[in-house]
C-alpha cells in the first residue's frame, strides 16, 4: 500500500449545471500526491480551489474522471462509505478552526475517534495528540471559546490527527491568525510533515505556501503549473 | 455516546426555551391523563352506586308522551297500575318475580318533639323483601302492620335506631310506626330508592291511604332470562291497543349510562389532546430552531466523518429528552391533578389508585413521548440531509 499515491486525480472534471448554463469548475485535472509530501494549492478566488478542496476531502464527487484515495476509487461510493472514508483517512483543518462549542478540548479532539470506535472519550489518546501539537496541559478541560485562535487551531490539528489519517487537508489554516501565531502553526505542520504526515494545504498566501515543498497552481479550473 | 452528551448540553444551553417546550408537554400530558382519571373515577363512582340494581325491569304507568293532558298533578293521580294489570304482568314474566310497589310521600315526625319532615313512603308486601335484595344493617324484617323499615341515610339524618317511633301524617294523624330494621345503603337505583325512605307493609299502606292500585311494578329477572326479552313480553301483553305502561330495562339503561360516560371521557380527553398537539408544534419549532442554529456545526460534523444517522440521532435524543422529562413530570402532576379533581368533584379519592388510573397516566405519558419524537423527526431528518459543503459554508 505504501507504494500507492495517497491521492490520485485522473482527468477530474466537475460541472455545475445552472439555469444560466453549465459552469465547469474543474477541467480535466490530473495530479498525484505521494506519501509524505507537503503540497500547497494556490489560485485566485473563483479558480476552482474550493471545488478541488471538496473533491480532495471526499465531500463531493467528480462529474467525470477518477479520484483515488490510497488506491480506493471514490467515484461511485455511497454517502455512508464516503463519510467513513473522511473519518478514517482524511484530517480536516479549517480556516475558522471549527471546534464544537458544546464540547471541551479533550472531547473535541477525540470526537472523530469516538465516531470510529462508537465508544466514549478516550482521554489518554486525546492528551497524547494534544501534547504532540504542543498545547498547554492546563487547557485540556477548557471549552474552545476560552482559547486563543492559535490554541484553537492546535486543537483542530490534534482533532484532525487523532485517527491517524493518510492526508491532512488544510483550508487556509492561518487565514484567521496573526502572522506570528500563523508562523507557529506552520512550524508545527512542518514538524508533523517531517515526522511523516502527508499535508495538502489550500492557500492564497504566498508566504504560507513557502512552507510547502511543492505548489500546485490552478486558474480557471485547470492546473497551470 | 457523545451525541447523547451533545443533545443534553444543547438543552442545558437553551434552558429557557427547552423548559418552555417541556412545559407545553407537561400541560398536554396533564390535560389528557387527568381527564382520563376523572372519567374513570366518575364511571367507577356511578357504577359503585348502581351495582345493587341487578337485573330488573321497572314497569310504571305511561305518563303520555309530553304535552297534552298527561301532565299535571291532577291527572297523574289516576295513573296507576291496577291489580288486574299486575296479575297480567306476573303471569307474563314468570318465573321472574313481579313485585308490586306503592309509593307516596308523607309528612312525619320522629320521636317526641322532633321536627316535621317529609319523606318517601313505600308500601311493599314483606314477602318480597328478599327478592328486592334488601339487607339490614340492624334489626330485621317487619311483619306486623305497625312496623316499618327505614333507609340508612334517613336513619342517620334523623338519629333513628331499631325501636324508634315515627308519627305519620300531620300531628300523627295517620298513626305511629315502630322501626324494626334499618336497611343498608343501596345507592341510586332504578327500582326503589330506600336510602332516604321508609318502607311499610302493603296492608298498612292500603288501610292508611285507601288505595290498592300500584305505582310501579318491579320485575326481578331470574338468571337465564334476558331483561330485554322480559321488557318485550310485558310491552306485548299490556300495550296491546293503547300504551298503558312504560317499561324500563335496567341493564340497557345502565349500558346507555356507561356509554354516555365513555363518550364524555373520550371527548374531554380529546380536548386535552389538542393541548398536546399545540405542545408538539412548539417542540417542532424549537427543534427547527436548534437545527438552523447549528447548520455550520452539522457541516463540520459531517465533513469530519459523522454519518447522517448519527446527526439524526443527536437531534432525536434532544427531542426525546424534552419529551421524556416533560411527559414524566406531566404524569406525576396529573396524578396530583386527578387527586384534586376527584376530591373536589366527587368528594372521594378512593377510585384514584386503580389500574384504570395507571392506564390513563400511561397513555398520557406515552402520547407525550410519541408526539415529541414525531415532532423531532422531521427537523432531525432535515439536519442529517443537509449538504455538508453548503452547511460548512453557512455563517
Amino acid at each position: 500500500m505504501d507504494d500507492q499515491p495517497v491521492m490520485l486525480f485522473r482527468d477530474v472534471t466537475k460541472v455545475y449545471p445552472l439555469p444560466a448554463g453549465d459552469v465547469t469548475a474543474l477541467d480535466r485535472i490530473s495530479f498525484q500526491v505521494d506519501r509524505g509530501e507537503f503540497i500547497s494549492v494556490m489560485g485566485p478566488s473563483g479558480s476552482g480551489k474550493s471545488t478541488l478542496l471538496n473533491m480532495m476531502g471526499c465531500l463531493d464527487v467528480p462529474t467525470s474522471g477518477d479520484i483515488y484515495i490510497s488506491g480506493t476509487r471514490i467515484g461511485d461510493m455511497s454517502d455512508v462509505d464516503l463519510t467513513t472514508l473522511r473519518r478514517d483517512r482524511i484530517g480536516f483543518i479549517f480556516q475558522y478552526f471549527n471546534l464544537f462549542p458544546l464540547l471541551n478540548i479533550i472531547e473535541n479532539v477525540t470526537f472523530p475517534l469516538m465516531l470510529k470506535t462508537g465508544k466514549g472519550v478516550d482521554p489518554e489518546r486525546g492528551k497524547e495528540v494534544l501534547r504532540a501539537v504542543q498545547l498547554d496541559e492546563k487547557l485540556f478541560t477548557h471549552t474552545p471559546t476560552e482559547l486563543s485562535g492559535g490554541q484553537q487551531q492546535r486543537v483542530a490539528i490534534a482533532r484532525a490527527l487523532i485517527n491517524n489519517p493518510d492526508i491532512l487537508l488544510c483550508d487556509e489554516p492561518t487565514g484567521n491568525l496573526d502572522s506570528k501565531t500563523g508562523a507557529g502553526i506552520m512550524d508545527l505542520m512542518t514538524d508533523l510533515n517531517r515526522e511523516g504526515t502527508t499535508i495538502i494545504m489550500v492557500t492564497h498566501d504566498p508566504h504560507i505556501a513557502e512552507y510547502s515543498r511543492r505548489t500546485i497552481r490552478i486558474a480557471d479550473g485547470r492546473i497551470v503549473e | 455516546m457523545i451525541f447523547w452528551e451533545i443533545a443534553k448540553r444543547n438543552i442545558r444551553l437553551h434552558f429557557l426555551r427547552s423548559t418552555l417546550a417541556m412545559l407545553g408537554i407537561v400541560i398536554g400530558v396533564v390535560a389528557i391523563a387527568s381527564m382520563g382519571i376523572l372519567g374513570n373515577s366518575l364511571v367507577a363512582t356511578v357504577s359503585d352506586s348502581l351495582s345493587s340494581v341487578g337485573d330488573s325491569v321497572i314497569v310504571t304507568p305511561y305518563t303520555g308522551g309530553g304535552g297534552g293532558f298527561g301532565g299535571g298533578g291532577g291527572s297523574s293521580a289516576n295513573l296507576k297500575i291496577t291489580d288486574q294489570q299486575f296479575q297480567q304482568i306476573k303471569r307474563a314474566v314468570a318465573p321472574s318475580v313481579a313485585i308490586p310497589v306503592l309509593s307516596t310521600s308523607e309528612r312525619m315526625k320522629v320521636g317526641v318533639g322532633g321536627d316535621d319532615i317529609v319523606a318517601a313512603v313505600y308500601g311493599i308486601d314483606p314477602q318480597y323483601v328478599p327478592d328486592l335484595d334488601l339487607k339490614f344493617s340492624s334489626g330485621g324484617l317487619n311483619n306486623g302492620n305497625s312496623g316499618c323499615m327505614v333507609g340508612s341515610e334517613f336513619a342517620k339524618d334523623n338519629n333513628i335506631k331499631v325501636g324508634s317511633r315515627i308519627s305519620m301524617g300531620t300531628d300523627g294523624s295517620k298513626g305511629t310506626l315502630r322501626v324494626t330494621g334499618i336497611i343498608e345503603e343501596r345507592g341510586m337505583s332504578f327500582d326503589i330508592s330506600t336510602d332516604n325512605a321508609i318502607l311499610v307493609t302493603e296492608s298498612w299502606f292500603d288501610n292508611t291511604y285507601s288505595r290498592s292500585d300500584y305505582d310501579e311494578v318491579v320485575v326481578k329477572v331470574k338468571s337465564g332470562q334476558d331483561t330485554a326479552e322480559v321488557k318485550k313480553i310485558i310491552e306485548k301483553q299490556l300495550n296491546k291497543r293503547d300504551k298503558i305502561v312504560s317499561v324500563m330495562d335496567s341493564k340497557a339503561t345502565l349500558a346507555t349510562i356507561y356509554e354516555t360516560f365513555g363518550a364524555v371521557t373520550t371527548f374531554v380527553t380529546a380536548i386535552g389532546g389538542i393541548s398536546m398537539v399545540v405542545a408538539g408544534v412548539s417542540i417542532f419549532n424549537i427543534m427547527m430552531m436548534s437545527v438552523n442554529e447549528r447548520i455550520k456545526e452539522i457541516g463540520i460534523m459531517r465533513s469530519i466523518g459523522t454519518q447522517k444517522k448519527e446527526v439524526m440521532k443527536m437531534f432525536i435524543y434532544e427531542a426525546a429528552i424534552i419529551g421524556v422529562i416533560g411527559s414524566v413530570i406531566g404524569g406525576i402532576l396529573s396524578l396530583i391533578a386527578g387527586y384534586a379533581i376527584s376530591a373536589l368533584m366527587l368528594q372521594s379519592t378512593k377510585y384514584l389508585f386503580t389500574v384504570a388510573t395507571a392506564i390513563s397516566v400511561g397513555e398520557g405519558v406515552g402520547f407525550g413521548i410519541v408526539i415529541c419524537l414525531a415532532c423531532g423527526l422531521y427537523p432531525a431528518w432535515q439536519a442529517a440531509n443537509l449538504n455538508p459543503i453548503d452547511a460548512l459554508r453557512h455563517e
